[in-house]
């Protein structure tokens, strides 16, 4: 409350300025500015709200409550921030709900993949070109892993493999078909020339799809590094390539060779970033870049980027939005190539 | 370091000031938060998660474990008194607990969950702390035609949960296998029976069916009834039981210790699946079995003791190969790769102190839960002495708020209603209520399980008699389907 | 009509597992396999009509029992609806008219239509209860409920 008094006064101030310039003499030049200083610079009136269109505790809710934490604990926000869980549709309930709150540029929501798959996949009736892009974070990479006693030793022979006998691999993956472990791997393979619809995919969840490659059931795991690592120390598992650019830094994860540097010219990149309402003013978007500028250089989310394991992202609004349509682009190619056309936008 | 330095160092972390201090915090946070509508342990340890960031990782990691326990046992709460189960692994203690609360002994419907939950939490701490490392390969030999046999065999007990016709139990088994077809299909990503309706899209969430079906039903019960007031008001709240009582809970006690902990152990079983199991095969058992479901003392204690028993059971993947088996597991696991110690088979070996740590203050915990809710129970009890037309009303309440805070929508407040006028329609016509929520609950995953491993065996459907575990619970299935049939047929023929 | 209540029941979820049956048609495959989205609910369709012919054959003679519990909740019908309009009423003010004022109003109508009479007592109570919950979820345990018209 006491804020939004506040920037009334600083508008008000600013008219009264620019009507005394006015007066006084004609050519004022740049000192008074344009506009007044509710369109220059939009500071938020109420506390934000920080949308994780999933459950507690999943990937979207950890990223909007660490966000949301270091926010207030590095002090870049001076209003109250809160986390809302909206659970439902694999995202669609909501995006729905936030994209009910036009001209409300106190909501945003934590994204990643699954924005550009599920709508692609006709199961939400909004994509990202009805969000306005903020500012992505984080990037994160898949993996793909095969028992320490496997016979293939790097992509290569399995992609050989697989090309020949495809009803004999089985791969595993959290996520349900044509959405991010199927579409990373069916990515990657599609590089190194497989057809990606003779792909065999089983979906497990809650845990049995590392379970599936332990015990034999499943041939490939399909899911993120993090996951990985521990499996990898303990030599139950070998990772055979991972779908960043370049080997990341870090204790065990520096060994996972990369898809690109076995000759396979293709990546996967698990963004994390965040969007608001549709049709917001550049003042608004100026506002939470910067907020999200300064939450990503600090110190908080350095810590926080590095017990996770994710890789520094950061893009604001334009390129953010740039990247989300080609990410767009090839998705649908490859849903396409899947072979997995549902009539989604 | 060797396992017993390993237990020494984990019985200095639990027996210190702090980590007795924080295991009486989580479990009393726990309890408190379970009691709550719609809130069990995956949002009790997500909400705790932001406290724990600048803790010691053992210290965050007993406290855990303390909420888990306590969100567990405070869900049997509202089950009991309300028929309202706050949380799936609830349900069954419903079928028992509320017809004895209802009967004026909510005191000791109370106190038989209670002591039943720390039986089956003791056990299986001490089940966990033997063959934690051994079970790891256990838990990793279900594939997915395990997993379908597994479920068959649970569902063949339907018959069993009713009294009634058989014909009526095994429709309404159907029904909740329809219900759990709504939403997304997890094997192709179709969606089914959605109607274009993204609330849908993920299915019906099984609390909404849960207090549809037990607790608004019970509403329009209470509704008929609402001058009458509960019989034997003045022992409400006594928590004594009989040394027949004690001798009735034994058994149960034990077996399901075991058995819980078993399923407990498998990814994806856990805590709701093991009180069913658990629930049933007692009935089997039982010399008595027409006393379940009026407020049999073994029908309370055998769920309770099997899903505290799972709980710690759903550790043993955690802990010894870093798989998340449940959703609460799951959300665990995220919350030590905040406190940097990232769960994998070589946990035990790296951090001991840790690991050991955990396991004793799960045993405190247990202790502190029994000792902390037994004085309380008295006064718990006492819920039900509010007036019916008041009571009716804030049970109302308590349903929606607990619905709303899962999905915050009110797509799910009116489904919710709809259940209840469903569930009512049944009780009405005496369709068994408790086959349809047991179908809803294992029909997903037995779809589930057997198109995954029809993909991976290409349509083979050999696969199911040439795995050895899954052939024999098969024949199981099938005996324990068919023999209360036979067994029927010949009474009523003769 | 029919004779009895199973025949009438019977009769009914035939035509609901019509109904599903025609929307399970409807589900397209994507896999190559046998066993298809539509697999189970195909055989759930087919299994609910075969168990309701069986339901519509078998002779069950209902107890004195179940007929006087369907007299009885026939007689309460009034109270019945009346409270699930209300609940009716309850959903649809909870977002626009908030958690706390939507929860006071229907505890205090629905308690004094089931025939509470301690007009002091239940004002207490359908104030305190919401208010007190409202306070644990939103400010000890982080879950926002909707704060609707109140300048909370």
């Amino acid at each position: 409350m006491k804020h939004s008094k506040y920037w009334i006064g600083a508008g008000v101030l600013s008219l009264s300025v620019l009507s005394a310039c006015g007066s006084g003499g004609g050519d004022s030049s740049s000192g008074g500015g344009d506009g007044g200083g509710e369109e220059e610079n939009y500071e938020p009136d109420s506390s934000l709200e920080i949308v994780a269109p999933a459950g507690a505790g999943g990937g979207w809710d950890t990223v909007a409550r660490s966000a949301a934490e270091g926010l207030e604990k590095e002090e870049i926000v001076d209003q109250g921030i809160g986390v809302v869980n909206r659970e439902g549709g694999g995202g669609a309930n909501g995006w729905s709900y936030i994209h009910n709150q036009a001209g409300n540029p106190e909501y945003s929501f934590v994204a990643s993949p699954p924005l550009l798959l599920v709508p692609l996949n006709g199961q939400s009736e909004y994509s990202y070109e009805d969000f306005t892009p903020l500012s992505n974070m984080i990037a994160d990479y898949g993996a793909f892993a095969v028992t320490e006693d496997s016979k293939w030793d790097d992509l290569n022979d399995l992609f050989d493999d697989m090309k020949e006998n495809p009803d004999d691999i089985t791969v595993v993956g959290e996520s349900s078909p044509g959405s991010m472990d199927h579409m990373q791997f069916a990515k990657i393979a599609a590089g190194a020339g497989v057809d990606p619809s003779t792909i065999k995919y089983v979906s497990a969840q809650d845990g049995s799809a590392l379970t599936n490659l332990l015990n034999g059931q499943a041939d490939v795991y399909s899911t993120g590094i993090t996951e990985t690592v521990e499996q990898v120390r303990a030599g139950d598992v070998k990772v055979l390539g991972i779908t960043a650019e370049e080997r990341l830094e870090g204790d065990t994860v520096s060994e996972f060779p990369t898809a690109t540097e076995q000759g396979i010219e293709e990546t996967f990149v698990n963004w994390r970033g965040f969007l608001g309402p549709p049709d917001m003013s550049d003042a608004e978007i100026a506002y939470y870049e910067e907020t999200f500028k300064e939450l990503s250089e600090s110190d908080y989310w350095q810590e926080t980027r590095q017990s996770y394991a994710w890789e520094e992202n950061y893009m604001d609004s334009e390129e953010f939005e740039e990247f989300l349509a080609e990410e767009e682009e090839s998705m649908q190619d490859l849903l396409d190539e899947v072979g997995i056309d549902r009539g989604g936008e | 370091m060797g396992t017993f330095d390993g237990i020494l160092s984990g019985l200095s972390v639990a027996f210190s000031v702090q980590g007795m201090l924080f295991v009486l915090i989580g479990v009393f946070a726990g309890t408190f938060i379970g009691m709550m509508p719609g809130l069990g342990p995956i949002s009790a340890i997500a909400i705790m998660i932001p406290l724990t960031y600048n803790m010691e990782p053992t210290v965050a990691l007993v406290l855990m474990a303390g909420v888990y326990y306590g969100a567990v046992f405070g869900g049997s709460t509202s089950s009991i008194l309300l028929n309202a189960p706050g949380i799936s692994g609830t349900v069954a203690t419903a079928f028992d607990g509320y017809p004895m609360a209802q009967n004026g002994q909510a005191g000791k419907a109370l106190a038989i969950a209670a002591i039943s939950s720390f039986a089956g939490g003791t056990v299986s701490v001490v089940l966990l702390m033997l063959f934690a490392p051994l079970l790891a390969s256990v838990a990793i030999v279900f594939g997915p035609p395990e997993y379908f046999a597994l479920m068959l065999l649970g569902l063949t007990a339907i018959a069993s949960l009713s009294d009634g016709s058989t014909i009526k139990a095994l429709i309404s088994a159907v029904l909740g296998l329809m219900f759990v077809t709504i939403g997304m299909d997890s094997q192709t990503g179709t969606t089914r029976f959605t109607f274009n309706n993204s609330n849908l899209l993920e299915g019906i969430d099984f609390l909404v069916i849960a207090l549809g079906l037990f607790a608004i039903a019970e509403i329009c019960n209470l509704i008929v009834n609402r001058k009458k007031t509960i019989k034997n008001q003045g022992n409400i709240g006594s928590l004594k039981l009989s040394k027949q009582d004690f001798k009735d809970m034994s058994g149960p006690m034990t077996r399901q210790s075991f058995l819980g902990f078993i399923l407990g152990v498998l990814p994806g079983a856990g805590a709701t699946i093991a009180s069913f199991i658990g629930y049933i095969t007692e009935k089997k058992i039982a010399k008595r079995p027409e006393e379940f479901g009026k407020g049999a003392v073994k029908g309370i204690s055998a769920p309770e003791t099997a899903n505290n028993a799972a709980t710690s059971g759903a550790f043993v993947p955690l802990l010894s190969l870093g798989i998340p088996g449940s959703g609460t597991t799951a959300v665990l696991l995220g919350a030590l790769l905040v406190l940097n110690v990232p769960p994998g088979p070589l946990l035990i070996e790296e951090q001991p102190d840790l690991f050991w740590g955990v396991i004793i203050s799960m045993y405190i915990g247990n202790v502190f839960l029994l000792i902390l809710n037994l004085p309380l129970i008295p006064y718990i009890a006492k819920v039900l002495l509010i007036p019916r037309p008041m009571l009716i009303s804030l049970v109302i309440m308590f349903s929606m708020i607990g619905v709303y805070s899962i999905s915050f929508s009110t797509f799910d407040l009116y489904l919710l209603l709809a259940f209840g006028v469903i569930g009512y329609l049944m009780k009405l016509y005496n369709f068994p209520a408790a086959p349809l929520i047991l179908a809803f609950i294992l029909g997903g995953m037995m779809e589930e399980s057997f198109r995954q491993a029809m993909t991976i065996a290409n349509d083979d459907l050999t696969v199911f008699f040439t795995r050895p575990i899954a052939l024999s619970m098969l024949i199981v299935a099938l005996l324990s389907f068919l023999v209360p049939i036979i067994r029927q047929k010949k009474t009523t023929s003769a | 009509m029919f004779r009895s209540a199973n025949k009438m029941i019977s009769m009914i979820l035939i035509v609901i597992a019509i109904f599903y049956l025609y929307l399970a048609f409807q589900i397209p495959a994507f896999a190559t396999g046998m066993f298809t989205a539509s697999t189970m609910p195909k055989a759930a369709g087919f299994l609910l009509i075969l168990l309701s012919i069986f339901l519509f054959f078998i002779k069950e003679g209902e107890s004195e029992e179940d007929q006087e519990k369907r007299k009885e909740a026939g007689q309460h019908i009034f109270y019945l609806g009346g409270v699930g309009v209300m609940i009716l009423l309850y959903i649809t003010l909870l977002e626009p008219v908030g958690f706390i004022l939507a929860s006071t109003i229907f505890i205090f109508l629905c308690s004094l239509f089931m025939g509470y009479r301690k007009h002091i007592v239940n004002a207490v109570t359908s104030i305190v209860f919401p208010l007190t919950l409202y306070l644990v979820f939103t400010q000890l345990l982080n879950i926002s409920l909707p704060p609707g018209i109140l300048p909370l």
